[in-house]
């Protein structure tokens, strides 16, 4: 495998194509898909509703895999990885719906991250902290279930535990969706200081102009007449 | 690992979900301890009815074998005689004598075997007396009884000759356990004892021959060989017993071992060395040491050349028939036990079901931040086993107060009657404290003591918990099934995609 410093291509999409199990032999949500992304940048992936974006995030997160072509995570196919591993130590990934353990608090979402991953940390609950003041978040959360949390602040949980294990990728589905304009550029700093700070890679699927605006490259996936799919660079 | 502290921080925080599986297998555990520890005490009650009930044998006349002779064209006569009537007569009773003719040496010779625990023996013999006059029996009409194996003089199985034109019947026992009479509570000492010197010239009488004659404990009597009037013998009576119930000759105006003086072995061989023709009848009785070997032991009396013509009778129909309704009580606890777990297992695998599709999203969740699907597994199955741990410890508890009384409620009944039992054969024999003889102070002619069931308090003991271990292990990976099968099903993708 690469290292980082060698390549700052860190992602790698190669003809990729995907269709439904259940659609016709032609009809492809996503196809000949071929891009690259880079570690310190964020990217911002739009188009309208039914696009491709998620799926688009779905096969780079390895959450689906039945898919034609090739994706790279620092120059490995994840066919080839063990995609539990690759979920829970080289990527992060913040979702629209946060998707956080509503039995669980705020801390132990994030730790639980931690220990899942097996990444080595010392002192676990300092590090949860030392994250959620990170993105916002003072001690007072700590015990808080995330239920008992708003859209803000369990998006800001979820963009902590997405980071607990020190993933070079993260992406990001929708993540100020339901959020209102402040929040929203609240939680765009974070992005970009954890790409540009930290070197890590960000990719957003997004409908936000304002997100787009905050991107540092801006791809959109349009449907053509040839019903081929691109990624235009802004 | 952390999946424990997980699986305890989810059991905790979903209370609701947990309390009702734990419930469920409260109930479940509850009647299952119940009725493994009324197998247990079942089971234990019949391993002591076989304990205390030896396996008796004593050899008969086999009269399948017999009535093949009797048939004038069947397999036992070759060739059809001239007169089958008489023909038949004959070879019976010459049959019947050889097949009778056992003697002490046999008994000897087949009580040496590995499947016997131990045996002995009693001799029947008439004989008259010069010193005491016996009841008339003219007005008995058992006469015709006293052949093959009737039960004139108060006879016992297996007296198949006729010893009725004497007028006393001198029985001698090789052991105090032979006295089955006594045993039995037919006959009771009311007066002095059995001598437990087996080699003494004494004897016991009837009450009413004693009143007959004025008889009383320590007088001599002399008993005389009817056929040589020189051959006497005189003994020292010990002990004056009562017929208790006389179910022969109800109509009688005697009990029928009136004429029956009661001795020793010994004594009946001193007057069969003086007259080898002597008339006399040997019943053996051999205690063998498990019901298993009954075949074996029956193929080996054969193998030692015992009379095609005898054959081997046992107690066992007598010993199972006593455990019969314990027998029942235990099937039925298990067929209970059976139900409850299939009710118990199909009630958690559904609850687990509609639970699991309850935590579909947490599922999505675990899966997508990487957890492998073999931890998750095994963290539903571990939230499972701690709920049903607890739960089944709780189950056991209340088992274990129910049951107790129900278990002991059936072992004191056994051990008050056989407590009684002892008392009654102690009494019958006079009050002697050593009955058991040879045979040990454990077991009165297959009757144990007391001590034998002296298991009252473990009715839920440790098998039983390990069985109720074995049994919730069980329960909790066929409600676990739920899960695995979701878990390896369902793709965090689809899950998340419901879920928004």
């Amino acid at each position: 495998m690469k290292t980082e410093k060698e390549n700052k291509e860190i992602l790698t999409l190669e003809n990729v194509s995907y269709r439904y199990s259940d659609a016709d032999k032609n009809d492809y949500v996503l196809r000949n898909i071929n891009y690259s992304f880079e570690l310190g940048k964020i990217y911002a992936i739009k188009g309208k509703s039914g696009s491709g974006k998620t799926t688009l995030l779905s096969l780079i997160s390895g959450l689906e895999t039945k898919y034609e072509g090739n994706i790279e995570y620092n120059g490995k196919s994840l066919k080839k990885m063990d995609l539990d591993l690759y979920r829970n130590t080289y990527i992060g990934i913040v979702f629209q719906s946060y998707n956080l353990l509503p039995h669980l608090t705020a801390s132990e979402n994030i730790i639980l991250s931690m220990e899942i991953s097996k990444v080595k940390v010392k002192d676990k609950k300092k590090k949860a902290l030392e994250l959620m003041k990170k993105v916002g978040l003072s001690e007072c959360f700590e015990h808080r279930r995330v239920l008992k949390l708003s859209g803000g602040e369990q998006q800001r949980i979820a963009i902590a535990r997405s980071m607990s294990y020190h993933p070079l990728v993260l992406l990001a589905d929708e993540p100020t969706g339901n959020l209102d304009k402040e929040t929203e550029d609240e939680i765009l700093n974070i992005f970009k200081e954890l790409a540009h700070k930290e070197n890590k890679c960000v990719i957003i699927v997004t409908h936000s102009k304002n997100v787009c605006d905050n991107a540092d490259v801006v791809y959109e996936l349009k449907k053509n007449k040839i019903e081929k799919h691109e990624l235009s660079e802004k | 690992m952390y999946i424990v502290k997980n699986a305890l921080i989810s059991i905790i925080r979903n209370k609701g979900r947990n309390l009702l599986i734990g419930i469920i297998i409260v109930v479940i555990a509850c009647s299952t301890t119940i009725t493994l520890a009324i197998r247990s005490s079942a089971k234990s009650l019949i391993n002591s009815y076989e304990n205390s009930y030896d396996v008796e044998a004593t050899i008969g006349i086999n009269r399948e074998n017999m009535k093949e002779v009797m048939r004038p064209n069947g397999e036992g006569s070759e060739e059809p005689p001239e007169k089958p009537e008489e023909s038949t007569s004959m070879n019976m009773t010459d049959i019947f004598r050889d097949a009778s003719n056992l003697t002490i040496s046999d008994i000897e010779n087949y009580g040496d075997s590995e499947y016997v625990k131990d045996y002995y023996y009693q001799v029947s013999i008439g004989v008259n007396s010069s010193t005491i006059t016996a009841a008339s029996m003219e007005s008995e009409n058992f006469d015709e009884e006293n052949t093959f194996g009737g039960r004139p003089n108060g006879g016992r199985r297996g007296d198949f000759q006729n010893i009725s034109a004497s007028d006393f019947t001198l029985i001698g026992y090789s052991s105090l356990s032979a006295m089955e009479e006594f045993v039995s509570g037919k006959y009771k000492i009311s007066e002095g004892e059995i001598s437990s010197d087996l080699e003494s010239t004494s004897c016991i009488i009837n009450s009413e021959l004693a009143t007959l004659n004025d008889i009383e404990v320590g007088d001599e009597i002399t008993v005389v060989d009817p056929d040589n009037e020189e051959n006497t013998l005189t003994l020292t009576v010990t002990g004056i017993f009562e017929e208790v119930s006389d179910t022969d000759n109800q109509m009688g105006m005697f009990t029928s071992s009136i004429n029956t003086i009661i001795t020793n072995v010994e004594v009946t061989s001193m007057l069969q060395e003086k007259n080898e023709e002597m008339n006399s009848s040997l019943t053996p009785t051999f205690i063998l040491t498990d019901k298993s070997v009954i075949d074996d032991f029956e193929e080996e009396l054969k193998e030692k050349g015992l009379n095609e013509y005898l054959s081997v009778s046992t107690n066992l129909d007598e010993i199972e028939g006593a455990t019969e309704t314990i027998s029942n009580v235990n099937t039925f606890a298990t067929t209970f036990l059976v139900i409850t777990l299939i009710i118990g297992g199909v009630v958690l695998f559904v609850i687990n079901m509609i639970n699991i599709r309850e935590r579909k999203y947490e599922i999505g969740v675990y899966r997508t931040i990487g957890m492998k699907k073999s931890t998750l597994t095994l963290q539903f199955i571990l939230e499972l086993f701690i709920v049903s741990f607890v739960a089944l410890m709780i189950g056991a508890g209340f088992g274990a107060v129910s049951s107790v009384p129900v278990s002991n409620y059936l072992l004191e009944n056994e051990i008050e009657s056989s407590s009684e039992k002892i008392e009654n054969i102690n009494q019958n024999f006079g009050g002697k404290p050593d009955v058991g003889g040879d045979r040990g102070f454990e077991k009165v002619n297959g009757v144990a003591t007391v001590q034998a069931f002296d298991s009252i308090d473990a009715a839920v003991n440790v098998k039983v918990l390990l069985q109720l271990l074995a049994i919730g292990i069980g329960l909790t990976l066929v409600s676990s099934l739920a899960a695995m099968i979701s878990i390896q099903k369902f793709s965090p993708l689809t899950i998340l995609k419901e879920r928004s």
